[in-house]
């Protein structure tokens, strides 16, 4: 099977809001007489270097991740094998991060293993608190040579996690705007379209505050990377407007893509690997990133403290920065890769392919969900950067209008 | 030793029951009381403020979850009272098929059944998409994101707890009874109201508490089939303790949830006279 | 029959479809029954009695045939509207209302006033002796107190016929005797028509002016208790009702030969069965007397039953005679276990059923 077509035809459940298998582990694991804060200081240097210095290659590493985000017949991690002869289990059991950090915490706030030694979290507040609570081992950077070579320049600067102290992202995606072409005949190229009364009743907004407080903001010209409380409460009254106009129709988790596809929805945020799928199963549903811009968000790659090989982690890691390893990863995942020489190494393969498979690589190179041009990129804004303090401003007022 | 024997063989219940049952209530009621974030961690201040802000916050959705869980209540029973007066009484040899059906939707899980009503109540999908091809129904209909699809989804979800419990006190019912009270001159009707409906009173009273309490707390038929107000208390619990992290929230709406569920069914029990019910439970 | 028919059965026929099968539970009963009287319908189970009631009460429609109360034709008149109580077999009382509120209900129903209400409920409860226990529920009760709720709750209403369907199989002999008389009494007093199901035959020898006896689905027999008993009309009666002994062979100028003896039975020629009561036949070392019937035997089995011994006495062609003999003090001899001994008895005792 074309795996531009496998990767395609499969829901990306990732990202879906249902945090019900978490639940009732949560609730068992709260102290009757309160829970202990753990916020950790941030490591010292030669710390770091201690850890380190006091580790070894143990030839075997376990590695935790979300659903198709590896070839089926794991290419990349059989090459890592072969060239370090250190033997992996890969697992994916990530479904979804608020599910999953609700799981680790209690394991790792026990000061236990989770038995994973890499796993995969999107930048947001779980990600955030596994950084603040010091479940994230530092990372040693002159064991990440490939790392520093080949990640793009943006892949090495980003709010969450500055100087990639304790992450290395594994893939990004775009929010953006996605439409049915049946419903809507316009072009649609503006953020203002969501909050256009001609489509009263057919918006779709995602019910994550996050999200949907950056198409605020973006809506507003605000940067949700430099937003202020101020910002917030404006982005809120806009975000009110548009529901009190009856202009939106629901706030969505995943399932906004099935509302779209069928009509539920004319138009509706949405994340660009789904609508990639979409298209490919022929169904009249369209991608933009508007004007104004859209948001970038990134899975990242960690060591969990309590982790018995992170020096194999380690090495897996900055294995998957080879430009030929991720390449093959990237034209399985269809995301947006963090290594830029990836495009080029697609290109090549695309002039030898033939048939199906030269057309599906072609559209690939060519699609800027994939490989976004700096001009691309200028439109897309990172999260919003939260403090716990800010946080609990910054969740009511978004959640008093997604959970009205 | 003997006298102690009995209290032993109940002690394994009482394990589980404080396990399962006190320990957790405990430790909610303790986390309900404290202050404080994930990170910089939670301490007991016997905080109660938690509780009036948190219904300060929350009374729409808390209103609204009661409201929902007693029209869906009340549909389950106008819905599922004839359902099991005939599978007690009309089914004869295939009442064990009947059973079965009821059951079946169980096999599937609770969410993928409430989100195949999405597909079957799309707005231009196999139902309506057909009635408004034939010019049935105005192009703007819709039923999914209303009142009526999550009210619709509770009833759904949850009706076979409403039949089945009436359905086992009307199986209970001697049709000997029934008879008597025809032979002493009731019509039909006055018959069922005098004496099958009484009877069966014990299993309406299961089934309205085997629907009411987990309709009014359900999350799921609000996330999937509701618009942009039907949010139930459900959801907003579910958001403070997993997205937020608040537990402290979290807990004090849950407990709030519990003692207004226990507090309505108390009335309610006052109401329908639970001697009586648990009298004739006991025949 | 005493005064006019009270219920009256014509060619009543009810068939179930059972497992795709017509099954006639009921082929085809004609009876009727007087004001008055107490009527038994007698038979195994399975006969058609309880059927046959059910169709008097209005719970069961019939194939094809009339029921009439009172003469007028009730067969599609559901049983609210018939004017005709029943007692069910387990009293089937509401359980969920108290002794008071069971026996009401009738006249509740029919909307009597609550003062005439108050008052005849009150003298019911009288007459069946619970009065001070009117707010026990059902389940409070004995079985014998349970029973005459059941009768009270029918009875208060004043029905023109009263139906019992086995009301006393559920209680033990020492009270079922006691309440036969009861109900015996309460017939007579209140003076209705009282139709009774029941198998056990001395009940409804006791307790009726006439029996019907049923078997599967046909009445082999209606006449009084002792017709019914003296007189069986067919080999089913004479072997349901009581102890029968039967004697079949060829009978030539009024007598029959059969084990080394001789059967009298005037006016017969030719095959015939005839049946004879153990408590008739008298036992003896001695030839009977010329004129009586007697036959010859070796006595196989004693049994002392209290106020009689129970004697079974083989004959010399095989067949099997049961005698009962009073235990009175002048008692001509008891026959032990192996004796050769002449059984006989009057003319007028051999029954015969078959020709």
């Amino acid at each position: 099977m074309n795996p531009l077509m496998r990767g395609m035809t499969q829901p990306r459940t990732r990202r879906d809001v249902f945090r019900l298998a978490g639940f009732s582990a949560a609730g068992l694991a709260l102290a009757a007489c309160g829970v202990q804060g753990q916020k950790a200081a941030p490591p010292k240097a030669d710390a770091v270097a201690d850890y380190w210095a006091k580790q070894k290659k143990n030839g075997k590493v376990v590695f935790a991740n979300w659903p198709e985000y590896m070839p089926e017949d794991k290419g990349p991690l059989e090459k890592f094998k072969k060239d370090t002869g250190i033997a992996y289990e890969y697992k994916e059991v990530i479904q979804e991060n608020a599910e999953f950090f609700g799981k680790a915490d209690p394991v790792l706030r026990a000061g236990q293993s989770l038995g994973y030694d890499i796993v995969v979290m999107t930048n947001g507040i779980q990600l955030q608190h596994m950084i603040e609570l010091g479940y994230a081992v530092p990372l040693d950077h002159s064991k990440l040579p490939n790392f520093d070579a080949n990640a793009g320049q943006k892949y090495k600067e980003r709010s969450y996690d500055p100087g990639n102290k304790y992450t290395v992202p594994y893939t990004s995606g775009v929010t953006g705007i996605a439409y049915n072409t049946k419903y809507v005949k316009d072009e649609i190229t503006s953020i203002e379209s969501l909050f256009d009364p001609k489509y009263k009743g057919r918006v779709g907004m995602m019910a994550d505050a996050q999200e949907i407080a950056n198409f605020g903001m973006i809506a507003l010209g605000i940067d949700p990377e430099k937003s202020t409380e101020a910002d917030w409460n404006k982005a809120g009254e806009k975000l009110k407007a548009q529901r009190d106009a009856g202009i939106v129709r629901k706030y969505y988790d995943q399932s906004y893509i099935d509302a779209v596809s069928k009509g539920d929805v004319w138009l509706t945020m949405a994340w660009s690997g789904d609508v990639f799928q979409r298209q490919l199963a022929g169904e009249p549903v369209k991608f933009v990133v508007p004007a104004e811009g859209g948001t970038i968000w990134t899975d990242n790659m960690l060591i969990p403290k309590g982790a018995a090989n992170p020096v194999d982690a380690l090495m897996l890691m900055d294995y998957l920065y080879q430009p030929a390893v991720a390449a093959e990863l990237d034209e399985y995942i269809q995301y947006v890769t963090p290594v830029p020489a990836v495009q080029d190494l697609l290109r090549e393969k695309a002039k030898t392919a033939k048939g199906e498979d030269k057309k599906a690589l072609e559209d690939m190179v060519d699609s800027p969900l994939m490989f976004p041009s700096e001009a691309d990129y200028a439109k897309l804004r990172n999260y919003t950067q939260l403090t716990t303090q800010q946080e609990q401003v910054f969740n009511p007022i978004f959640q008093s209008i997604t959970q009205a | 030793m003997r006298r102690l024997t009995p209290y032993l063989l109940a002690l394994p219940s009482w394990m589980w029951l404080a396990i399962f049952l006190v320990v957790p209530m405990v430790a909610m009621a303790s986390v309900s009381l404290q202050t404080g974030n994930a990170i910089d961690g939670f301490a007991m201040t016997f905080s109660f403020s938690n509780y009036t802000e948190a219904i300060g916050r929350y009374s729409t959705q808390l209103a609204r979850s009661l409201l929902y869980g007693a029209l869906a209540t009340v549909a389950m029973l106008v819905i599922g009272y004839p359902v099991a007066y005939f599978i007690a009484f009309k089914a004869g040899a295939r009442k064990s098929m009947y059973l079965f059906l009821l059951l079946l939707p169980f096999f599937v899980s609770f969410v993928l059944r409430t989100i195949s009503w999405n597909f079957l109540l799309a707005d231009n999908g196999i139902l309506f998409g057909t009635l408004k091809g034939w010019g049935l129904l105005p192009a703007d209909f819709h039923v999914l994101a209303t009142t009526v699809a999550v009210v619709g989804g509770l009833t759904y979800n949850f009706l076979p707890f409403m039949i089945l419990p009436i359905y086992v006190a009307l199986e209970r019912v001697d049709p000997r009874v029934v008879e008597a009270a025809q032979d002493l001159y009731a019509t039909r009707a006055a018959a069922f109201r005098r004496v099958v409906l009484p009877l069966s009173l014990p299993g309406v009273f299961a089934g309205v508490l085997m629907t009411f309490v987990p309709a009014t707390a359900d999350p799921i038929n609000a996330a999937i089939l509701g618009g942009t107000s039907n949010t139930m208390i459900g959801n907003i619990i579910q958001t403070a303790y997993l997205t937020n992290l608040d537990y402290p929230t979290a807990s004090a709406l849950s407990f709030t949830l519990m003692a207004v569920l226990l507090v309505g069914i108390f009335i309610y029990a006052r109401a329908l006279g639970t001697e009586n019910v648990l009298e004739a439970a006991a025949r | 029959m005493t005064g006019l028919s009270a219920i009256e059965l014509a060619d009543v026929v009810k068939e179930y479809h059972s497992h795709g099968e017509v099954v006639q539970a009921v082929k085809g009963v004609t009876l009727g029954i007087g004001e008055g009287e107490f009527f038994s319908l007698l038979g195994p189970s399975g006969c058609g009695k309880t059927t046959t009631m059910r169709m008097i009460a209005g719970f069961e429609a019939p194939t094809k045939g009339v029921v009439k109360l009172y003469g007028q034709d009730v067969t599609d008149v559901p049983p609210n509207k018939r004017d005709v109580n029943m007692v069910f077999q387990s009293y089937a009382l509401f359980p969920h209302m108290s002794v008071w509120d069971n026996v009401a209900f009738g006249l509740k129903q029919r909307k009597v006033a609550q003062a005439e209400i108050r008052r005849r409920v009150g003298e019911m409860l009288e007459i069946i002796g619970l009065t001070g226990r009117e707010k026990r529920m059902p389940r409070a009760l004995s079985g014998g107190q349970q029973q005459r709720v059941a009768l009270a709750r029918a009875l208060v209403n004043q029905p023109r016929a009263l139906l019992l369907d086995e009301p006393l199989g559920a209680l033990d002999l020492k009270l079922r005797q006691a309440m036969q008389i009861e109900l015996k009494r309460i017939q007579r007093e209140v003076g209705i028509t009282f139709v009774y199901v029941t198998h056990d035959q001395s009940e409804a020898l006791t307790m009726s002016d006439r029996i019907a006896v049923m078997n599967d689905g046909v009445v082999e027999q209606l006449a009084g208790p002792r017709e019914i008993y003296e007189r069986p009309a067919t080999a089913f009666v004479a072997g349901f009702i009581g102890t029968s002994n039967l004697l079949a062979g060829a009978a030539t100028g009024g007598e029959m030969k059969v084990g080394g003896g001789r059967v009298l039975v005037p006016g017969h020629d030719g095959d015939v069965t005839v049946t004879v009561r153990p408590e008739k036949i008298t036992i003896g070392t001695d030839e009977p007397a010329q004129g009586l019937s007697a036959v010859k035997g070796t006595v196989s089995e004693v049994v002392y039953l209290g106020t009689y011994n129970s004697y079974a006495v083989s004959l010399a062609d095989g067949a099997e005679i049961t005698v009962f003999q009073q235990n009175a003090h002048d008692a001509t001899a008891t026959a032990e276990r192996g004796d050769s001994v002449w059984l006989s008895w009057q003319a007028q005792h051999s029954y015969v059923i078959g020709s």
